[in-house]
């Protein structure tokens, strides 16, 4: 299968509570199945940071605990697509956004998978690569394995900040 | 072929994270302080998909599954000499809802597969 991005542009990772839907809409993005049996490699996650003051922020990658309701379909300056221009059209496309009518609720569950991806937004930039069969994977459309969340923190201490970021994934 | 992924963490343009809050992260401060350029590999668990930085600085040896000759992380480690575990890796719930047949629910490190009416 082909190669997709996601890329969030300008959003304020505002920090929140692990085990709780997120307050608002624009401060994390998050990543869905398509459907009960799709599977999705994420392979790169990538921040930038553009605070402009030191802003340590508790940055994870988690899955859901709950899943969000009714999802906002993508605006600009965000994106989602193929990484090769001639990739043929999912039936069921993954589903990204960074909106939705009731937020995802990133797990706080001890034995769920979360990767760390603490940094500064003050220019710190932060990226994870997956090697081949190593990748983070999410399955089907339901909670938990359905659907990753990137987000901020608050238990982790986390501080409130802007940055860019994008996932790389491929969808099976 | 190559196992490990890789993490780079760019604090050379940037105050980088205080000394107490690198160490609640599971960082070393040297590691993400202000002009620091952090590169570790990273290894994800064969039975929960979870992604694990490898930490240099670690002398405790690394779990081991030897049914699938594979790295797991600490707590699928734990979770694996519990008397009512099944071994199933985590490509093989993938597979099982793949399949259609099943749906999950639980955790990655526990996994509960729930078969799926028929249409």
């Amino acid at each position: 299968m082909a190669k997709w991005s996601f890329k969030s542009a300008g959003l304020t990772f505002t920090a929140a509570n692990a085990g709780a839907a997120i307050g608002s809409a624009s401060t994390y993005m998050a990543l869905k199945g398509g459907s009960t049996t799709q599977v999705i490699d994420l392979l790169e996650v990538s921040i930038s940071g553009k605070a402009t003051a030191s802003t340590v922020a508790a940055l994870e990658l988690a899955r859901a605990s709950t899943l969000e309701t009714t999802p906002t379909a993508l605006a600009a300056p965000h994106s989602a697509g193929p990484m090769h221009p001639a990739t043929a059209a999912l039936a069921a496309p993954p589903v990204p956004f960074v909106a939705a009518a009731t937020q995802p609720t990133p797990s706080n569950v001890v034995t769920d998978a979360k990767l760390n991806l603490a940094m500064n937004l003050f220019g710190g930039i932060y990226r994870w690569n997956a090697s081949p069969t190593q990748q983070w994977t999410i399955v089907g459309n339901t909670a938990p394995g359905g659907e990753s969340v990137l987000w901020n923190n608050l238990l982790a201490g986390g501080s409130s900040g802007l940055a860019d970021a994008h996932f790389e994934y491929e969808p099976f | 072929m190559k196992k490990e992924g890789e993490v780079m963490i760019d604090h050379r343009a940037s105050p980088g994270i205080p000394a107490d809050m690198a160490e609640k992260f599971g960082f070393h401060p040297d590691q993400v302080k202000e002009g620091a350029l952090f590169e570790a590999a990273t290894m994800t668990c064969w039975h929960c998909g979870r992604v694990v930085i490898r930490n240099p600085l670690r002398e405790r040896a690394r779990p081991h599954c030897y049914q699938c000759n594979q790295y797991i992380c600490d707590i699928c480690d734990g979770v694996r000499r519990q008397p009512d575990y099944v071994h199933r890796p985590w490509k093989a719930v993938v597979d099982l809802v793949q399949s259609g047949k099943f749906t999950m629910a639980g955790t990655s490190v526990n996994p509960v597969l729930i078969p799926r009416k028929e249409d």
